[in-house]
C-alpha cells in the first residue's frame, strides 16, 4: 500500500547500494572518478555527500539514468543546466549548500518526486519550484525565504512540504489547495497566524508550528484530523479576551443587514454596482442560533475549544454583536474564565 | 523488583553540567588503573565478584559495535549495585558507526519513533529513537527509572524543567537550563534532576538516539508547557527488534492516553 511506504522510510542510505548505485559520500572530491564517467548510462543513483563540488559537475549532465543524486554538503554555489538532461531523475538531494537560485528551466524536470534543499542561501522561493506538478516531497527548510509565492497552491501532487526555519510573516491561502498534503512544517518562522484554507487540507496529519508569532488561530482547524500539533512558543492567548471595542454599524451596515436578514430580493438592476458588492461581501455570524449577518461591523472574540481532547486553543471568531453569545457545536467546554480554567479541562497538552 | 539498583546520588548532580566529554581521558581512567575494591567495587554487591576481591564488569573491553555494548550492558546490569557513572562512561566508550544500528533506524514523517534495540533480561529496556528534522517530545517524567541517552546521529537539544509546584493555579513551565548533546555524548537523566524535553533543533538533519532505561516502563507524565497541566502517557514502540510493530489506531484519531513516544 503505497500509504504504508511512507512509514518504512529509514536512513537514506538504502537509495545507494543498491545495484547502478555508487556511494561516494566523504571521499575528498572536487571531480567525478573516471570510472564513473566512463560509462554513465549505467547508473541510477549516486551518492556525492560531503565531498567538495562547488559546482554541479557538467558530466552528471550524461548519466541519463540517474535516479537519485544526493549533492548535500558540498559547499555547492551553482547548478547549471546539464542538470535538465537528467529526465529519469526522481530525488534530488543537496542540503547544507550555498545555493541560491536554480537553473531557469529547473520545472521542466517533471519526474522529479522529492527535492530537498533545505540549508542553502535562498532569499526568494523559487517559482520553477512552483511548476513541479508531480513532486510529493519539499524540503526548504533553513533558508531566508520572507514570502512565499501563491502559485505554491499549484503543487497539487504535494505530500510532505517542510518550510522550517525561514522569515516567513505568512503563508498564502493557496496552501489549503494542497490536499495531498499530510505533513506541513512551518516552525521557527514569524507567522502571526494560519489561513482558514487549511481546513481543506483534509489528508493533513501532522502540523509543525511551533517558535512562530502566533496569537489565535482560525476555528476551522479544530475540523482537521491531526495526529500531531506543535504549538509551543507562540504568543497565544492565554485567557478569554473580551473585546474591548465595537464600533457601531454605519447606516449603510444596518440597511445591509436588514436586506439580507428579511431576504429583500434585489438585483443589479435595483441598485448600483458598488452595493452589490457589499451586499455579496456579508458575512454570517457565527452563532448558529443567531440568523444574523455582518458587514464590516464585527466583534472579535477568542473561545477556547478542545481539540482531540488534548489541545485547548484559543480561536478568533467573529459576532454581529457584543450581546451575541452562544455555545459552538463543537466545543466541549464554554467560554474560558477565572472559574472554569481552574475546574475544567486538566488534559491540556501543547507540545 | 526485588533487586534493589542503587545510584551514586552525587554524580547524578553532576550530570547537569554541561561539560565536553573527553573520551580518551575516560578510557584511559577505567581501563589502565586498578580498581580498589574499597572504594568501587564493593557497591556492585555480586557475591562472586567480592570473593574474588573485584568486580568482574571492570575487565569489560571497550565496546566496538552496538553487539559489543548490548553484552556489556548485560553484565553490567547483571549485578546488584550499579554505578551510574560507570554505566555512562561505558556508553561513551561506544563509537557510533551507522552499519551497527541502521535496521533500527526507522522514522517518521509525522512524529518521532521509538525502536526497541534489546529487553536486557528485564533489567533494562534499551531503544532507538529517529528524529526527522525539527521533531520533538514532549516535556515528560521518568517514573522513577533511570534514563541515559547518547547521541549516535545528528545532534539533539536538551530542555530541563522543574516540577510543577502543586499549587492549583496554571503557571507556564520555563526550561532552567538548554544543551545541546553531540554525537557519541551520553546524558543521564532522572525524575530527582527534574523534567525535560529532546528535540531534534536542526532542519536539515536527522537525529538518532540510544536510550536505556532502568529498570523499563511503559507509561509516564507528560506536561503542557503553558500550563503545567499533566496527564499520563503510554510509551510505545514504533518498532521491536526491527520489525515495525503498530499500536492501537493508526492515523486520524488522537486517544485521550496518548500513544506518546518519549
Amino acid at each position: 500500500m503505497a500509504q504504508s511506504l511512507q512509514y518504512f522510510s529509514s536512513s537514506s542510505d538504502s537509495e545507494f547500494h543498491d545495484e547502478n548505485s555508487e556511494d561516494l559520500s566523504h571521499s575528498e572530491l572536487d571531480v567525478l572518478p573516471n570510472y564513473l564517467t566512463h560509462d554513465p548510462q549505467t547508473w541510477k543513483s549516486i551518492q556525492l555527500s560531503f565531498n567538495n563540488f562547488t559546482v554541479f559537475p557538467e558530466e552528471l549532465g550524461t548519466f541519463v539514468n540517474l535516479v537519485n543524486i544526493d549533492l548535500s554538503n558540498n559547499g555547492l554555489t551553482y547548478i547549471s543546466d546539464s542538470l535538465l538532461n537528467l529526465s529519469a531523475l526522481q530525488n534530488f538531494t543537496a542540503r547544507n549548500n550555498l545555493l541560491d537560485g536554480l537553473p531557469k528551466d529547473f520545472g521542466t524536470m517533471r519526474t522529479l518526486e522529492t527535492v530537498n534543499f533545505s540549508g542553502n542561501k535562498f532569499k526568494e522561493f523559487p517559482m520553477q519550484l512552483t511548476e513541479l506538478e508531480n513532486l510529493k516531497t519539499l524540503h526548504f527548510g533553513a533558508n531566508q525565504i520572507t514570502y512565499l509565492p501563491n502559485a505554491i497552491g499549484n503543487m497539487r501532487s504535494l505530500e510532505i512540504l517542510y518550510l522550517g526555519g525561514n522569515s516567513l510573516t505568512e503563508v498564502p491561502a493557496t496552501v489549503g489547495s494542497l490536499n495531498h498534503l499530510t505533513a506541513l512544517v512551518l516552525c521557527d518562522n514569524q507567522l502571526n497566524s494560519i489561513p482558514p484554507t487549511f481546513v481543506n487540507l483534509r489528508k493533513l496529519q501532522s502540523l509543525s508550528l511551533h517558535n512562530n508569532k502566533i496569537a489565535t488561530l482560525p476555528p476551522e482547524i479544530v475540523s482537521l484530523n491531526l495526529v500531531e500539533l506543535s504549538l509551543r512558543n507562540n504568543p497565544l492567548v492565554a485567557r478569554f479576551v473580551q473585546d474591548l471595542f465595537f464600533k457601531p454599524p454605519s447606516l449603510l451596515e444596518l440597511s445591509g443587514r436588514v436586506i439580507k436578514i428579511e431576504r429583500v430580493p434585489y438585483s443589479e438592476k435595483d441598485l448600483p454596482s458598488r452595493l452589490i458588492c457589499y451586499l455579496n461581501s456579508a458575512q454570517q455570524c457565527v452563532n448558529p442560533m443567531c440568523k444574523g449577518v455582518f458587514f464590516d461591523s464585527k466583534v472579535e472574540q477568542v473561545k477556547f475549544v478542545d481539540f482531540c481532547g488534548k489541545y485547548r486553543l484559543p480561536l478568533l471568531q467573529y459576532l454581529c454583536s457584543p450581546v451575541c453569545s452562544y455555545k459552538p457545536a463543537y466545543a466541549e467546554s464554554d467560554t474560558d474564565s477565572e472559574h472554569s480554567a481552574k475546574s475544567k479541562l486538566k488534559k491540556v497538552l501543547l507540545g | 523488583m526485588s533487586e534493589e539498583i542503587m545510584y551514586n546520588q552525587q554524580v547524578c548532580e553532576e550530570q547537569t553540567k554541561y561539560s565536553e566529554n573527553s573520551d580518551s581521558d575516560i578510557s584511559d581512567k577505567l581501563f589502565n588503573e586498578e580498581m580498589d575494591i574499597e572504594e568501587h567495587d564493593v557497591n556492585c554487591g555480586n557475591e562472586e565478584c567480592i570473593l574474588n576481591g573485584r568486580c568482574n564488569t571492570n575487565d569489560l573491553p571497550a565496546p566496538s559495535t552496538l553487539s559489543d555494548l548490548i553484552d556489556g550492558l548485560h553484565k553490567i546490569f547483571a549485578h546488584q549495585k550499579i554505578n551510574v557513572d560507570f554505566v555512562r562512561n561505558y556508553m561513551s566508550m561506544y563509537k557510533s558507526n551507522h552499519r551497527d544500528w541502521k535496521k533500527f533506524a526507522k522514522f517518521d514523517q509525522h512524529r518521532y519513533t521509538r525502536n526497541l534495540v534489546d529487553e536486557g533480561n528485564g533489567r533494562f529496556n534499551l531503544m532507538i529513537l529517529c528524529w526527522n528534522e525539527a521533531q520533538g517530545s514532549s516535556i515528560h517524567s521518568h517514573a522513577n527509572s533511570h534514563c541515559f541517552l547518547k547521541v549516535i546521529d545528528g545532534a539533539v537539544e536538551e530542555e530541563l524543567f522543574q516540577w510543577p509546584t502543586d499549587s492549583e493555579s496554571e503557571h507556564a513551565m520555563t526550561p532552567v537550563q538548554i544543551g545541546t548533546v553531540k554525537r557519541n555524548e551520553v546524558k543521564y537523566m532522572c525524575d530527582e534532576l527534574g523534567l525535560h524535553r529532546v528535540s531534534n533543533p536542526s532542519h536539515t538533519d536527522k537525529a538518532v538516539t540510544l536510550h536505556l532505561y532502568s529498570p523499563p516502563f511503559n507509561e509516564c507524565t507528560i506536561f503542557d508547557e503553558r500550563t503545567g497541566h499533566q496527564q499520563k502517557a503510554q510509551t510505545t514502540f514504533w518498532s521491536k527488534f526491527g520489525k515495525r510493530t503498530p499500536f492501537g489506531k493508526t492515523g486520524g484519531q488522537c486517544t485521550i492516553i496518548e500513544a506518546e513516544n518519549n
